[in-house]
């Protein structure tokens, strides 16, 4: 057991904190105003290598640990909700499954173009009818000659319209399982462009505004069959092995905006003066901020943790479910209690930490609800 | 009151700027059942002012007899006068049943009338047919043959009830448009007509016609509609909601859509149904290329009548549609119109 951090991740660190200072920072309040995708950063950051930060060299990435991406989602979070989720859903949730699951030719083909960041990835899994309850796929795909053709729509799509990559889920039959039929789901590749995808609503949303959230439609769109990711039928499972490391990346987002919130609170409350010295002395907001870095520090370990497990055991999805819940909780109290410190000023857009505050909610939402967590948690202890 | 005394079936001839409204040949189709198993007949009950020439129609229709109340003070629907008239008519002619359309107008003049010749009046009535009350005979009470039995939905269409007039007479209804049947049109038919003036003195109640406005509602808000046909994003195109505008025309309908459709910028979002858009509660509803998804169910499932048309069979809308077609809309739809306008002409 050790707490110091091994040279090279403080090094990381250090790249990654310069960056979000010096790129991200100045951006974020206008990308949340405009609501524009910061496609500027995304360029940027694919120049430096952070949109493959965990694959393999050979297939175009950095070959870095998950510890080491986890801290490039946590320090980008930290300045800007925004720009930590579109690494996350880019890294987690469409290079991690074609690594995983995906062919030699799918990952020459896909994986290395958006490992080096000359592409965007997205990963399409949500229906209107199909939240919480992936199983309840409407979309379609049937084989027809050498192609699957697929019909439905995706909702809530990150980095939707703006991804070159998706990897998307369809409905391909039934099968019997324990004497009932249900849902047979597989998983395909499908680039931008393809006849018959499109993309429908783009959604306004509470936080992360510059985040680019998307439906996706799918109208007689034809795959090659060699899109088709891992085996047929295995798409759920695929999925759900996905969710497990994209909620190591939420969980760093969440610990990032907590840690910024934290940041910002503990320098305003020694500048701000009240009652003639500054509000810092006042043991209400120590103790306020001696609850919060608490919380922050307990939630940074368990996303550590996380991300350790997943460099070096088979399941993660326990560790992974408990540093998402505990961490988006933690963000999201954290910062309500940042906006309560800096007071009226705490609820103008001038500050930032309005902004974390609703960038922190989803947290406790996307990649599996903090209730969803709660299951994956209590079904691993109940086993 | 001596109920022996009463005979034949009556039904009101709704007009209006000197045409009749359908109502009134659906009334005299029903009426005509109704007096057939009593062995009676049937009178319409024509008034206004200069509608004489009308009466051969209501004849064509299978009226038996034509009662024609003429006089200036009747040329515009006015409930004071129109009341006298129906009721003058009743004291004079004492009929068994007297049957009135659901429109504006005659649930106007219904209950006036029902009111003013002391008897019950069972609104809204979707289903009259001549039988036992008690329908169940009660031990130690009489069961009385050859009523009136009227059945309409109470509670928004929650329960039905059937509701009897034994003591009184007429046994009074209003019957909701559409739920009756014409008789086919006999051409050429010629009324017997009677005509019959009770007199009219204004008074107080004789209210002022300032104006009467026409207007033709190009939009119908889709919550007060009550044909609606809805569209999706499976229509495809702005261009190709024409189909459903087609089809709404045919039924006096109005079209809404999806948010998909909002999304795409085909409709007005004022259109949308949905958790986001307007509820709607239409007695009928066309699901047309609309898959299902909960957001939109909120929006229009307690309509009365849900007819879904969608090329996926498992689409969910199918689970709360009362009728479904699985197939290609823009085959569909077209045929629907065309049959529909056929069906239309040909009544």
């Amino acid at each position: 057991m050790d707490f110091t951090l091994k040279k090279e991740h403080e090094m990381a660190r250090t790249l990654f904190q310069e960056f979000a200072e010096k790129e991200v920072k100045p951006l974020a309040q206008e990308v949340d105003e405009t609501e524009q995708f910061p496609r500027v950063t995304v360029d940027k950051m694919a120049k430096n290598g952070f949109l493959g930060i965990p694959v393999p060299k050979e297939y175009g990435g950095q070959g870095c640990d998950p510890l080491t991406y986890v801290m490039c989602v946590e320090e980008l979070s930290k300045v800007c909700g925004t720009t930590g989720v579109i690494v996350s859903a880019h890294t987690s949730l469409c290079c991690d499954p074609i690594l995983t699951f995906g062919t030699e030719e799918q990952k020459q083909k896909y994986l290395v173009p958006l490992a080096k960041g000359e592409k965007l990835g997205a990963f399409g899994l949500t229906e209107p009818g199909a939240g919480t309850d992936a199983q309840g796929q409407q979309t379609k795909a049937v084989l027809d000659g050498d192609e699957y053709v697929i019909n439905g729509s995706k909702i809530f799509i990150t980095n939707g319209k703006e991804a070159d990559v998706y990897v998307i889920f369809a409905v391909t039959g039934m099968i019997e399982k324990r004497g009932r039929m249900i849902k047979e789901i597989s998983s395909f590749i499908v680039e931008k462009g393809t006849p018959g995808f499109s993309f429908g609503t783009k959604e306004k949303k509470m936080g992360i505004r510059g985040s680019s959230t998307y439906e996706l439609i799918f109208t007689d769109c034809r795959v090659p069959k060699e899109n088709l990711l891992g085996k047929l039928g295995q798409g759920f499972k695929i999925a759900m092995h996905t969710l497990d490391g994209g909620r190591i990346g939420i969980a760093a987002q969440a610990l990032g905006i907590a840690e910024g919130a934290l940041d910002r609170t503990i320098a305003y409350t020694k500048e701000r003066k009240q009652f003639g010295r500054s509000i810092a002395a006042q043991q209400n907001t120590q103790f306020q901020l001696a609850d919060m870095a608490t919380k922050v520090e307990a939630a940074k370990l368990l996303v550590y943790k996380a991300a350790m497990a997943k460099a070096t055991q088979k399941e993660y999805g326990f560790e992974a479910a408990q540093a998402k819940l505990y961490a988006a909780e933690v963000a999201m109290e954290v910062t309500t209690k940042a906006v309560q410190l800096h007071g009226g000023y705490g609820y103008t857009r001038e500050y930032d930490v309005e902004r974390m505050m609703r960038d922190a909610k989803i947290t406790e939402i996307y990649e599996g609800t903090s209730e969803v967590q709660r299951m994956v948690i209590s079904a691993a202890l109940l086993k | 009151m001596n109920l022996e005394e009463y005979k034949g079936v009556y039904v009101f001839a709704q007009q209006v700027d000197n045409v009749i409204n359908s109502i009134a040949f659906e009334l005299i189709g029903k009426g005509k059942d109704l007096a057939d198993t009593l062995g009676t007949e049937v009178t319409a009950v024509l008034v206004g002012s200069g509608v004489k020439e009308l009466a051969d129609e209501l004849a064509e229709y299978g009226a038996d007899r034509v009662i024609v109340v003429d006089d200036p003070e009747l040329k515009e629907y006015r409930t004071e006068p129109y009341a006298h008239a129906l009721a003058s008519v009743i004291e004079k002619y004492k009929p068994e049943i007297f049957l009135v359309g659901a429109t504006a107008i005659g649930r106007d003049l219904g209950p006036r009338v029902s009111a003013r010749v002391h008897t019950g009046l069972t609104a809204d009535c979707t289903q009259l047919e001549i039988g036992d009350f008690p329908m169940n005979p009660i031990p130690g009470k009489e069961q009385k043959h050859n009523q009136l039995l009227m059945t309409r939905p109470a509670f928004g269409g929650n329960t039905i009830a059937t509701i009897a007039c034994p003591d009184f007479r007429p046994q009074m209804a209003t019957v909701r448009p559409g739920v009756m049947q014409k008789r086919p049109k006999v051409e050429g038919a010629k009324a017997n007509v009677e005509e019959f003036n009770p007199g009219f003195t204004p008074n107080k109640n004789y209210v002022e016609i300032l104006d009467i406005v026409k207007a033709v509602s190009d939009t119908v808000d889709i919550m007060d509609a009550k044909i609606l046909v809805s569209g999706g994003r499976g229509v495809g195109s702005a261009e190709n909601f024409k189909l459903l505008d087609d089809l709404a025309a045919v039924l006096g309908g109005t079209v809404s859509c999806s948010r998909a459709v909002v999304d795409a910028g085909w409709k007005p979002k004022d259109l949308q149904v949905g958790q986001t858009g307007k509820t709607v509660r239409p007695n009928v509803y066309f699901a047309i290329g609309i898959s299902g998804a909960i957001q939109h169910l909120a929006g229009m499932e307690e309509s009365d009548l849900i007819i879904a048309i969608n090329k996926d069979e498992t689409a969910p809308i199918f689970d709360v549609a009362d009728y479904g077609i699985v197939g290609d809309l823009n085959k569909i739809v077209p045929a629907l119109t065309e049959k529909l306008k056929a069906e239309m002409a040909a009544n």
